[in-house]
């Protein structure tokens, strides 16, 4: 009987999209097909891409637009990972049985030299990503995704090594106010949030772009220190 | 004159900050959320003269829209983001002493940053910048629902959120369609061009919007969540559940619908949803006998209301809305509150262990009670005005159809009448039953803490009553804000 | 043929939104709906950036080899999905944290015999 009704209502839902998308044309290939595509109107971006290397000064047009154009976007993206580190605490705050060190089943000799050895490469790799997030495809994001693999490898190949809980926190909420206050400090500079008020500086260089290195830099800790305390808590290590 | 974006800049950063302090010290995280909501109820108010001339833009990067985002902060938007900051200030005060030992640094966090979502929902001009901060509410009341970790409490917060996530998902659909015919996110900006593709085109992505605010906004059939979550949450979550977040839905998808689509062929069918969900609501209600699941039906059928009169799409029936929007998130907070010391003071949530409570604690039952008249309308208290605009907005539409629906919306108002005097009556008139709860020491009415937010909510209910002046003053320009679509479009883009 | 050039990412993308809502509204296991989530978040992304594509575009990323912005994909999209896949992140952490309690209290996964809270 359920069964029946979802397919109906899919079956429902499949049909008005087919005659939403044949009725006019979606997307930006169908746009420049119909030459609709203006370089200086905000229409599927084109006004990002001509404009960004000489407004922001970052090589990678996709870190100007994260972290300048519609930055505020990217705080509250940042809030609600923020969120889930909270709940994924407090949810799992009484879960905790762990079991006594001398029964936690040590992983053999050659996982464990191993992890030690790549875990700092990893965390220099994940640095590396964030740091030039303006230069090439990466940011804050991907190298935080990467730190936090890191984590995880420490978790499940070194055993009974765990990172300090309250120095993620501590790093995922200073991180935090780094990206607010950068923003407030544009607003009472220039008049707008997020105002990029560092020089830009020449293009390809690693410190140019104005404030996207920072705000990137900000946000790869934080997501780092989050995903890592996400990681941790399922894995039983919290407090 | 400062920027708006400080409404949503400073209590976000005091989030993040509140963890921070929660390492360091064990009692000053409980003064932040009622710090912030205090900074943000002082800015909005100085704010609201120039957002009623004008609607403020707020540009971020330099840059004027629709390159960058905007907050527009126009009369509605800062309307509601007086009344977030004031219901929310109140409840922060209450849960300092309501929550307790039982609530760290993180219990606090969250709340303020449910805040901070419904003020960027209320205040914001992009539409995927609605969706962030719409997440943002929605995934902070996922964790604050479950957030005590007992049984009724993870039921509910697992159906709350696999209906949200999916809700969610489908809004985004949305969005993706209305960028892909018209290659922008600004709200004005989509506004402007969506006359000049098909109708057909457009109605999907406007279900699927529907669709995806409106399961926060628990419009029928989708508020399968709201009884379960809002009656196993804790008491001050459970107000500010009612009060603000169900709230910030009806405005996403009144700001959806009215502004952005300008639909008004499908209003009929909005106030005939609005009027089912009020049945559906009130009639549960009259069926329960758990107080919380009773007041959680209740606010069903009030969104119910709200709804239908939204689709009444006249400049009064939409004052008569908003109105209700600001008296029921008052008198469903003051409802919360109120018996969240009576909960635990007994240790049960049945109505029948309720009863003789007049006595035991005679400032919580007069300020339920207050707050029970309000809510079913009667004068001199803020139900009433805002019923009465709903109803004489219906019979000046001057069609058969409103005639007959706002007779049955009458019925809902009976019944729900009924099942407050019921409770009512229980207070006062009926005795203490034998098995008293064993909570009940010395003092037995709850202490200062609670009681002076729950107060201060009692006198504002009857103050806006006797004189509503107060608040209709600014509705008429809010109700512009949402019906004139060419106004808003020329404040933003300037065309 | 024609056709079907151009719409093949939709259609890839529609057909994992709806088999994710068919999994969400039919399967009793919290896992599978959890995973039934999941797919519908992987389609709503696949559709997003599919609206951005430009035929024989490049990344819109400036180097030594590319130097003009012609012909470069749209980078609004991909600013949005990054979004969206953090946000489905975090609702996935917070399910499946919810999973892990539920299971404590009921020792049974099942969502046909979980409604304690009944009318």
């Amino acid at each position: 009987m359920r069964t029946v009704v979802s397919l109906m209502l899919i079956a429902i839902v499949a049909a008005g999209i087919i005659v939403s998308l044949s009725q006019a044309p979606v997307g930006a290939e169908a746009a420049r097909q119909e030459g609709r595509l203006k370089q200086d109107d905000v229409n599927f971006g084109r006004y990002y891409n001509n404009r960004a290397l000489e407004e922001t000064g970052a090589a990678n047009v996709v870190a100007s637009v994260v972290v300048s154009y519609r930055g505020l976007d990217t705080l509250g993206e940042v809030a609600v990972l923020f969120i889930a580190a909270l709940g994924v605490a407090t949810l799992l705050r009484t879960k905790q049985e762990r079991k006594p060190k001398g029964e936690v089943e040590q992983a053999s000799l050659i996982v464990f030299t191993g992890c030690r050895f790549l875990f700092p490469l990893i965390l220099l790799f994940a640095a590396y990503i964030f740091a030039h997030g303006h230069l090439t495809p990466g940011g804050g994001f991907q190298g935080g995704a990467v730190t936090a693999s890191g984590f995880v490898l420490i978790y499940l190949g070194c055993r009974g090594r765990a990172v300090g809980a309250k120095q993620l926190s501590a790093t995922e909420s200073l991180s935090g106010l780094v990206f607010v206050i950068t923003g407030l400090v544009g607003l009472a500079l220039g008049g707008s949030f997020l105002l990029n008020f560092l020089p830009r500086g020449t293009t390809y260089a690693l410190f140019s772009a104005g404030v996207i290195p920072i705000i990137y830099i900000a946000i790869g800790l934080k997501v780092s220190s989050e995903l890592g305390g996400i990681v941790g808590t399922l894995a039983g290590e919290g407090e | 004159m400062v920027s708006p974006i400080i409404l949503i800049a400073v209590p976000l950063g005091l989030a993040f900050l509140t963890t921070l302090l929660g390492l360091l010290s064990e009692k000053l995280p409980k003064y932040i959320p009622a710090v912030a909501m205090a900074f943000n109820l002082v800015v909005s108010i100085r704010l609201l003269p120039h957002a009623l001339q004008a609607p403020i833009v707020a540009k971020t990067v330099g840059l004027s829209p629709p390159f960058s985002i905007h907050l527009v902060a126009g009369p509605l938007g800062m309307m509601l983001s007086v009344l977030i900051s004031l219901v929310g200030l109140v409840i922060a005060a209450y849960a300092i002493g309501y929550m307790g030992r039982e609530a760290r640094s993180r219990y606090h966090a969250l709340y303020l940053l449910l805040l901070t979502g419904a003020t960027g929902v209320v205040l914001t001009g992009d539409l995927f910048n609605l969706f962030v901060f719409f997440e943002i509410l929605c995934i902070s009341s996922y964790a604050l629902v479950g957030y005590r970790g007992d049984k009724p409490g993870i039921e509910s917060a697992a159906k709350y959120l696999i209906q949200g996530a999916v809700g969610s998902s489908l809004a985004l659909v949305g969005i993706g369609f209305l960028y892909g015919l018209f290659g922008t996110l600004s709200m004005a900006d989509i506004a402007r061009n969506i006359t000049s593709v098909s109708p057909m085109a457009v109605f999907i992505s406007m279900a699927f919007l529907v669709t995806g605010f409106g399961v926060e906004a628990a419009v029928f059939p989708l508020n399968a969540w709201l009884p379960d979550a809002h009656s196993s949450a804790p008491s001050s979550i459970s107000a500010i559940l009612s009060g603000i977040a169900i709230k910030a839905g009806i405005y996403a998808v009144a700001r959806v619908v009215f502004t952005v689509y300008g639909a008004d062929a499908i209003l009929v069918f909005v106030a005939v949803v609005g009027l089912v969900t009020l049945l559906v609501g009130e009639m549960s209600a009259f069926r329960q006998k758990n107080i919380k699941r009773l007041l959680a039906y209740s606010s069903i059928g009030q969104m119910g209301l709200i709804v239908f009169a939204l689709g009444l799409a006249s400049a009064r029936g939409v004052e008569g809305a908003l109105f209700l929007v600001v008296s029921h998130a008052f008198a469903k907070a003051l409802l919360f509150l109120s018996t969240g010391y009576m909960i635990y003071r007994t240790g049960s949530m049945e109505i029948s262990s309720l009863h003789g409570m007049g006595r035991r604690m005679p400032v919580s039952s007069l300020c339920f009670t207050i707050a029970a008249f309000s809510l079913i309308g009667l004068p001199p208290f803020i139900g009433f005005p805002g019923k009465f605009m709903i109803i004489s907005a219906a019979l000046a539409k001057a069609d058969t159809l409103f005639t007959v629906l706002i007779a049955i919306a009458l019925f809902g108002t009976v019944v729900e009448g009924a099942y407050f005097f019921r409770i009512v009556q229980g207070l006062y008139f009926k005795a203490v039953p034998e098995d008293a709860g064993a909570n009940l020491g010395e003092d037995v009415e709850a202490p200062l803490s609670a009681l002076v937010p729950i107060c201060v909510l009692a006198v504002a209910i009857v103050a806006v009553g006797v004189c509503p002046y107060v608040l209709t003053r600014y509705l008429g320009a809010a109700a512009a804000d949402l019906l004139d679509r060419a106004a808003y479009i020329r404040h933003v883009l300037g065309v | 043929m024609s056709f079907l050039e151009n719409y093949i990412h939709y259609l890839g993308s529609f057909g994992l939104i709806l088999i994710g809502l068919y999994v969400v509204l039919v399967k009793s296991n919290l896992v599978k709906v959890i995973i039934g989530i999941n797919l519908i978040d992987t389609g709503v992304n696949l559709f997003l950036i599919s609206v951005g594509y430009i035929r024989m575009g490049t990344a819109p990323i400036f180097s030594r080899a590319t130097t003009t912005a012609e012909g470069m994909v749209d980078p609004v999209p991909q600013a949005l999905v990054l979004t969206a896949i953090v946000i489905g992140v975090s609702v996935l952490g917070l399910a499946l944290s919810v999973a892990i309690r539920l299971y404590g209290h009921y020792g049974t996964l099942d969502l046909r015999k979980i409604r304690d809270l009944k009318w």
